[in-house]
């Protein structure tokens, strides 16, 4: 089963900051001036790794203008930023790091991207409906566990 | 007014695995199809021994789309 993200920018970065804090990585920059000095000091003398989120659109209603937010640590940043097709991807920047390593951390990240959207448009769509999460647990395995009631008349 | 309940697991990939608890019947492909409209495609259905039974467990895996 291949996941598949369709998503407004504000909906898919809110999941990046959530999936991202969850992993311990910290916001770099949001903003463009920001993130311009931020890819700059990450490029310089690092390896470079470009992923994409496969089945992914981020749409948005500013056609043109491109949006990234990237994240950091232990030296390593990852950048989160859509395509002028709304292609979501993701590029990952470290020293110290092989490009299996950075790969690795970039997948892992993404996967987690992935997850706390569906997390999140789950829990409000259900709450809108009226059910309620009597249990919610999150695995070794790092797969989130819902137990949801709902009465109906 | 009947309960209903279900057992939810968001894999780390993103995709989702749905037990659905306390329907009779059909009640609970439409609940199926209620789940499908939040999450996305169907991908997979397990029944259960309980499917069989008159209150019904069934196991479904959703593909997110929206």
């Amino acid at each position: 089963m291949t996941p598949v993200v369709i998503a407004a920018w504000p909906a898919f970065s809110a999941a990046v900051v959530a999936a991202a804090t969850s992993l311990g990585y910290q916001v770099a920059a949001s903003g463009a001036a920001d993130l311009a000095k931020s890819t700059a000091a990450a490029q310089t003398g690092s390896k470079r790794i470009q992923l994409e989120i496969e089945n992914s659109e981020v749409v948005t209603g500013q056609l043109g203008r491109e949006q990234k937010i990237s994240v950091t640590k232990d030296g390593v940043t990852i950048t989160f930023s859509r395509d002028a097709r709304g292609q979501a991807s993701l590029c990952v920047t470290g020293e110290g790091h092989s490009n299996e390593e950075l790969r690795a951390l970039g997948e892992e990240l993404s996967q987690a991207v992935v997850q706390q959207y569906v997390y999140q448009k789950l829990m409000g769509e259900m709450q809108a409906r009226g059910f309620n999460v009597v249990e919610e647990e999150t695995s070794a395995d790092r797969s989130i566990r819902l137990k949801v009631r709902h009465w109906e008349n | 007014m009947p309960q209903r309940e279900f057992d939810i697991t968001i894999g780390k990939d993103g995709s989702v695995e749905l037990h659905v608890k306390g329907y009779k019947g059909k009640g609970c492909l439409e609940a199926m199809k209620m789940f499908q409209q939040i999450v996305g495609e169907l991908k997979e259905e397990q029944r259960t021994n309980e499917y069989y039974e008159p209150e019904e467990q069934v196991r479904f895996n959703i593909d997110q789309r929206h």
